[in-house]
């Protein structure tokens, strides 16, 4: 072979070539040697949420320390007006209309399947919980932690007070976790469709609920100081 | 041919040296470049081989090569084409085709 030209800088590219292969071969062996790295990517972001969820936790904790007993009290009571829905309330948030299928249903099939059922409204509500929905109402009525969605006949009944369809059920909270929860693939929105339940969704800057109406009377339960059962 | 042996097991002992590796985001470049080295090498044992060796033709195509390569995966990467095989199936089938223009000439001078 003819390499009599140029002889000093074949041999500079042959170490080019080999520090790049040598390079590369670390690489590999570092890849094969590490956790994958999808894994890691999980790891990672489970650390960072929790350690913003400690931080927070750090802040409550602070606040309360720092704040008189007074002061703090009235902090718990404005949470707890807010949970118990004693009051309106409004916000940015969504408002989902559902009727009864516009379509016939054809001889000899359960015509059940085209109506707007109990089971539906609380597939509805269950999703806006897991979204985060901060308060919710079916047709004015606001849900609290004791009301009721359940079957009446023709109608369905909220806290005791009857409706018929359309029922519209007002949701606050993030407008996009609301949607996306109810319009996931293969989620409720889905699934009533296939029954041509008629189904709207609007979202709001400024949905406005009411206030829950029913007097509160707690005949059974008592405050018990017990933190932890047994003790 | 001594010096060019002697280059690359100098190279190779350099790299083994050196701390740094590939970052994983770039691994892929960084192989498919290498590749293309292999390449540029074997045009140029080829060559050597038929008697038309030209050293500028081989240093030039030799970064060039690798760094065109490197360019196209990382242009495909952006634009949703993954180069990385078509280059990979190129380079792969003239990396053989030069080893067997090499082994005819060295079966014919002997």
């Amino acid at each position: 072979m003819r390499f009599e030209k140029g002889r000093l800088s074949i041999a500079c590219v042959c170490m080019v070539l080999g520090f790049m292969l040598a390079i590369q071969f670390r690489t590999t062996q570092d890849i094969k040697d590490n956790k994958p790295l999808q894994r890691v990517e999980v790891l990672t972001e489970r650390i960072q949420k929790l350690e913003s969820e400690n931080q927070s936790l750090q802040d409550e904790l602070n606040d309360i320390r720092n704040s008189s007993g007074e002061e703090h009290s009235q902090k718990m009571a404005q949470d707890i007006v807010l949970l118990s829905g004693r009051t309106a309330v409004e916000g940015p948030g969504i408002v989902i209309t559902i009727d009864d299928s516009s379509q016939k249903s054809t001889a000899g099939e359960d015509m059940n399947l085209y109506l707007v059922h109990d089971e539906d409204l609380l597939k509805v509500i269950n999703e806006l919980r897991a979204a985060g929905a901060e308060a919710i109402s079916i047709n004015g009525q606001r849900l609290t932690a004791t009301s009721e969605i359940r079957c009446a006949g023709p109608t369905v009944s909220v806290n005791n007070v009857r409706s018929a369809p359309p029922f519209e059920i007002r949701a606050i909270g993030s407008i996009h976790d609301l949607e996306n929860a109810i319009n996931m693939r293969g989620g409720v929105a889905d699934t009533l469709k296939v029954w041509g339940i008629n189904m709207t969704l609007q979202s709001s800057n400024n949905v406005w609920i009411p206030a829950y109406k029913n007097p509160i009377s707690y005949k059974y339960a008592t405050k018990s100081a017990k933190q932890e059962e047994g003790k | 041919m001594i010096l060019a042996i002697c280059g690359l097991a100098l190279g190779g002992a350099l790299g083994f040296l050196v701390p740094w590796s590939i970052p994983v985001a770039y691994s892929k470049l960084f192989s498919i470049a290498l590749l293309a080295s292999l390449d540029s090498v074997f045009g140029g044992l080829r060559a050597a081989g038929e008697g038309n060796f030209d050293d500028k033709i081989f240093i030039s195509g030799f970064f060039s090569n690798a760094l065109l390569a490197a360019f196209l995966v990382y242009v495909g990467d952006h634009l949703g084409i993954d180069l990385y095989y078509v280059a990979l199936l190129a380079l792969g089938f003239r990396i053989f085709n030069n080893l067997g223009r090499i082994r005819q000439y060295l079966l014919k001078k002997h």
